[in-house]
């Protein structure tokens, strides 16, 4: 029973970490039909940065806050770049292009950090007993940090005028502009929004995993499979998406086999996704002539 | 298929180049340690051919590839380490890549191109993980070596890694090109590329997409698994490393490099590929960074690619010179100056009988309790005001009603209609076009009327082309439609619907969009058909035109029918005539008089949209206190006039200006809620789009759902996409008022609403315009714009064909001719001293 509680609350906190990284990435879609396949890359060069401060002494919160600052300036600077240039609409040439940008930004970070593993360091150590099973707080920290930037989130879409905004852009682009919306600069807000998410993630992700260049492509694959699985449009489907990719991938480690969890993870996601191509939240769209 | 000699040249080149390859390897030509480097180019070259061409012909962007290359050389190191035969081991793996390809690729038919991406990603992921994992099998991370594959069929022993595995690369690189080269002419990728370029409209050509997309994945994979042995042979040594996702990467960069879908281009990227890190340690940096560098240039700056890039002032300087000088207008003069009478409609047998048919979406009844039926040899015209179902009964008739539900018995020829598959509708004998002629934009003219045919032969080009000549566009065969005028697409849409001599014709707004000369000629080929024999149905608002070709008439509104009747009589009809028109009588009148000040001015406002005019020089003046109505049937141009007065669209030509700082909003139409917002939000939305924030965006919300009805305001939590359509109507014009506009702008308040709603929303504007609030109206229904309006324009194809004031007695009668057929003869309408008005045409 102690086993099946550990298993669940670091599947938990692996959820977490990819329903944050899920609800950037839906962030962005809906804003500006990107999927941003370099979020994880650019949070590596944050965790980079962070990891430097640290390594000066500055305290782990503060690193944290550099490491949010810089991969939304990365993003931000990306975006204008490379994306606006490529016009509206370019669903697939988007991906491709922060695909590209992936691969620049790891290749940067290893030639400037090195490929060898570096341990990220915890914001907090230790454990807590809890009915006979020692609990990492490191842990229960990633599941408190990620549901309170989760409701704030939810607080900014849902509560203030902003967050409608965004919300009606995302809905429809062209009402938008009638209503005298400025979609740049939304779409600039739900870049930094997203990316600022992605870093936080990374950051909670980290000190499990340490760091190489390409730690969180993993986390950004199961993101996006728990995206698939929530519905791409969907906020609430990234998050569930998120947290029941990471409670099955650490059962199926756990139960199942540690060396196929990929495997099972994404054998699941496609027989949910073939049964309801739309995903468990999204809609269903008709082409109309 | 046809074989030409064009054809059989270019298909012969590859085996000519890989033959001169052959032979610079075998004389030394090449150094020693480059004949590894050719040998892998050849193998990438299959590769790539087999990414692009999925991706150009059927529109799959596949990042599983590297799993089918992996599963191609496991399939080579497994065979060699129990002794299978080569060819074993090339029919497995090939069947294997087959199989799974097919998989993905009848899954990724019902998914968006992200959506395979990320399924073909999960498929490489998991892949990886098995090779990775599954040691007995693939050797882990150690990998396995492939010593040797002995041929069973006698043709000798290949040993991995040796010389004779580079020749069979080249040679086998040299023949898939050589293949590809007759598939790009092939009935199949013409079909292929129709499912891609527009799933609904092959589907009336009888072409599933799922089939498709799944026997070119199929196809794609079982090349790259076939790839994949021949690398394992090449490199003597299998382990997980080449495999990568980077790869996966790397192939799209290769792809695009080398000019998606061309066979050309897939040679380019292999070679890329190949000499990638030769290219990286050339110019000093990482090789992912060259990579990733070289794909977003590519991206941005050469999208076509490079081979398509390079090729075309080629083939430009090419047709230059084999074109023959021919006349530019495509179409024999002396038979479009004597119209055909319209024969008399037969009476044959009858071929398509509906009863009942009903067609709902969710809630909303979009056909209601249809019954009619049509004669063999019989045209019928079927009219109605926008929304009033017509679309509606054409796509139930051609199977495309999507995820409506579809009810009542309809049957075609003596069989049931409604059960059949869209796709199978066409072999019955059904063939549709398009109100906005949906045609195959990455195919060639010719092409589009090619693709309807399975296999292709002589027989069939020539036909078409006979077709293509009978519809005048035989000189414009091998250009792509994007390049013609809407006229002609329009041209192409009827010939593809007309390929194979359909018993039934289904025409959706044929006339719309088309000028004098056009219709009359679009009118001429189906006077045509009626006298080969083929019954047409046909819907449009351009009645002349539509009533000179009909037989019998069908009038719809608000999805139900609400009369019948020849040409002559149809319109006498008093229901029909006021579904047009309009009986409603405004309760509240406007107030007698207006400012003199100009609000908004428009000064020879014309605006197209892809070739197609919207309007042409249209001049306006809208004084404040004004409601000034602009009636026009639907297409007439009053949307586009509705956005350019708001400002939010940018007039073609002509100018706008505004009196100061007039602040204009726009209650759209169809409303153009935010259908997920909350009522509150979607006001706030407006007025903080506005720049309206804070505390005067609290008191602007507040005097604005006090405006609103009271069984709105006890909503205002609620998602706007529950409302009703009346209530959604009041929403959005709540929604153009909470930023306090001088002119408030309303395009088709009443569309889609029932009577009494109708008369509450137009009350409500009435009552805005008493407060001294400047309205321009936009509005289907004359006589409704005549009764609420101080000012009515008259919009006929875009012109401004009659102007004036609702009280004067003669401005009635013109402003109704204005309305049906741009006006009056010339002459009369000079007459008429207060009323501006121009002729089309």
């Amino acid at each position: 029973m102690s086993q099946f509680l550990l298993v669940l609350v670091s599947g938990v906190a692996s959820g977490a970490v990819y329903g944050l990284m899920g609800l950037g990435l839906v962030i962005i879609y809906r804003a500006t039909d990107v999927v941003n396949f370099a979020m994880a890359s650019l949070a590596t060069l944050g965790l980079y940065v962070a990891l430097s401060l640290h390594d000066r002494g500055v305290a782990t919160a503060l690193g944290v806050l550099a490491a949010v600052a810089i991969t939304v300036a990365a993003g931000l600077v990306v975006r204008e770049t490379v994306i606006r240039p490529l016009g509206q609409g370019q669903l697939f040439s988007a991906l491709v292009v922060t695909m590209g940008v992936s691969l620049v930004a790891e290749s940067v970070a290893g030639s400037i950090w090195g490929d060898q593993p570096k341990s990220f360091p915890s914001l907090v150590d230790g454990s807590v007993r809890w009915s006979g099973a020692a609990v990492p707080v490191q842990s229960l920290l990633t599941i408190a940090v990620a549901a309170v930037a989760m409701a704030l989130v939810g607080y900014l879409f849902a509560r203030t005028t902003l967050g409608s905004a965004m919300r009606a852009a995302a809905e429809s682009a062209d009402t938008a502009r009638v209503v005298g919306l400025s979609s740049g600069r939304l779409a600039r807000i739900s870049w930094a929004l997203g990316l600022g998410l992605a870093a936080l993630a990374a950051c909670l992700y980290a000190p499990r995993s340490g760091l190489v260049p390409t730690a969180l492509v993993a986390p950004l694959f199961r993101a996006f499979a728990g995206i698939f699985l929530g519905g791409l449009t969907s906020m609430y489907g990234a998050v569930l998406g998120g947290l029941t990719i990471g409670v099955l991938d650490n059962m199926a480690a756990n139960y199942v086999s540690a060396s196929f969890r990929d495997t099972f993870v994404f054998s699941f996601t496609v027989l949910v996704l073939l049964i309801r191509p739309q995903g468990m939240f999204g809609a269903r769209t008709f082409q109309r002539v | 298929m046809v074989f030409n000699r064009s054809l059989l040249a270019r298909a012969a080149l590859g085996p000519a180049a890989g033959a001169v390859l052959m032979a610079f390897m075998a004389s030394g030509a090449i150094p020693a340690y480059q004949m590894y480097s050719v040998g892998l180019a050849a193998v990438y070259t299959i590769v790539v051919l087999s990414v692009g061409l999925l991706a150009g012909w059927s529109g799959i962007w596949s990042v599983g590839h590297p799993a089918f290359f992996a599963i191609g050389a496991y399939f080579a190191a497994y065979g060699s380490g129990h002794d299978w035969p080569l060819e074993a081991v090339v029919l497995g793996a090939v069947a294997t890549g087959a199989v799974l390809g097919a998989f993905l690729g009848y899954a990724g038919a019902r998914f968006s191109v992200l959506y395979i991406a990320l399924l073909t990603l999960a498929f490489t992921t998991v892949t990886l993980e098995l090779i990775n994992r599954w040691s007995s099998v693939t050797g882990g991370d150690q990998g396995v070596p492939v010593v040797q594959l002995r041929s069973a069929l006698g043709f000798g022993t290949l040993l991995g890694g040796g010389t004779e595995a580079q020749y069979l690369a080249v040679g086998a690189a040299a023949v898939v090109l050589a293949l590809a080269v007759p598939a790009a002419a092939s009935g199949l990728r013409m079909r292929l590329v129709a499912a891609k370029s527009h799933p609904l409209a092959a589907r009336t050509i009888g072409i599933a997409p799922e089939a498709q997309s799944s026997l070119s994945f199929a196809v794609s994979a079982a090349c790259t698994c076939f790839a994949g042995v021949l690398l394992g042979l090449l490199t003597g040594f299998v382990s997980p490393d080449p495999f990568s996702l980077t790869f996966g990467i790397s192939l799209i960069a290769a792809c695009v490099l080398g000019g998606v879908g061309t066979i050309l281009g897939a040679a380019a990227g292999g070679i890329y590929l190949t000499w990638n890190p030769s290219l990286s340690s050339a110019v000093g940096m990482p090789q992912p960074v060259v990579q990733g560098l070289v794909l977003i240039a590519v991206l941005l700056f050469l999208p076509g690619g490079v081979v398509p890039f390079l090729a075309k002032p080629a083939r430009s300087l090419l047709r230059r010179v084999q074109r023959r000088p021919d006349a530019e207008v495509p179409l024999p003069a002396d038979e479009l100056t004597k119209p055909a009478p319209l024969g008399p409609s037969g009476d044959g047998p009858v071929l398509l009988h509906l009863e009942h048919v009903s067609v709902s979406y969710g809630g909303l009844k979009a056909l209601e309790d249809a019954s009619l039926s049509l004669r063999q040899n019989e045209i019928l015209a079927v009219i109605g005001p926008n929304g009033a179902g017509k679309t509606t009964l054409l796509n139930a008739l051609s199977g495309l009603t999507g995820n409506g539900r579809v009810s009542g018995s309809a049957e075609f020829a003596g069989r049931p209609l409604l059960k059949a598959r869209a796709t199978a509708r066409r072999r019955l004998g059904i063939g549709r076009t398009f109100q906005h002629a949906e045609v195959f934009s990455e195919l060639t003219v010719a092409e589009n009327v090619l693709c309807t045919r399975r296999r292709i032969t002589a027989g069939d080009r020539a036909e078409v082309a006979r077709l293509l000549h009978s519809v005048g566009l035989a000189d414009v065969a091998d250009r792509r439609p994007g390049e013609l005028p809407f006229g002609l697409q329009k041209r192409l849409d009827l010939a593809r619907a007309m390929a194979e001599n359909p018993k039934l014709l289904i025409l959706d707004e044929p006339f719309g969009g088309l000028d004098a000369g056009e219709r009359a000629l679009l009118a001429r080929h189906i006077r045509r058909l009626h006298a080969e024999g083929t019954a047409v149905v046909v819907i449009d608002h351009v009645l002349d035109d539509l009533f000179s070709v009909a037989h019998r008439v069908l009038a719809f509104d608000f999805g139900r029918t609400i009369g019948e009747g020849t040409p002559d009589t149809v319109l006498q009809d008093p229901k029909v005539r006021s579904s047009y028109l309009g009986t409603v009588e405004g309760r509240t009148r406007p107030p007698t008089q207006a400012g003199e000040r100009s609000m908004i001015r428009l000064h020879g406002v014309g605006h197209t949209y892809g070739g197609v005019v919207a309007l042409r020089d249209v001049d306006l003046d809208v004084r404040q206190g004004v409601v000034l109505g602009i009636a026009g049937a639907n297409g007439a141009g009053k949307s586009t006039l509705a956005g350019i007065l708001h400002g939010s669209l940018e007039p073609a030509r002509g100018d706008r200006e505004s009196g100061g700082a007039v602040r204009t909003s726009l209650a759209p139409e169809g409303r153009a809620l935010f259908k997920t917002l909350s009522l509150r939000e979607n006001l706030e939305v407006a007025a903080y789009g506005a720049g309206i924030t804070g505390a005067p965006l609290r008191e602007r919300l507040e005097e604005t759902v006090q405006w609103l009805p009271a069984r709105l305001r006890d909503r205002l939590s609620a998602s706007a996409g529950g409302l009703s359509g009346g209530e959604q109507q009041m929403l959005a014009i709540a929604r153009a008022l909470i930023v306090a506009p001088d002119v408030l702008i309303v395009d088709e308040p009443a569309l889609g609403l029932a009577p009494a709603l109708v008369d509450e929303v137009y009350d409500r504007l009435a009552r805005l315009a008493h407060d001294g609030l400047t309205v321009v109206l936009l509005e289907q229904l004359l006589s409704r714009a005549m009764s609420v309006c101080h000012e009515v324009a008259v919009l006929h194809e875009g012109v401004v064909a009659a102007q004036g004031r609702p009280g004067d007695p003669e401005f009635a009668a013109l402003a109704e001719a204005a309305y049906f057929s741009g006006g009056l003869d010339p002459a009369t309408t000079t007459a008429a001293a207060n009323a501006r008005t121009s002729s089309v045409n």
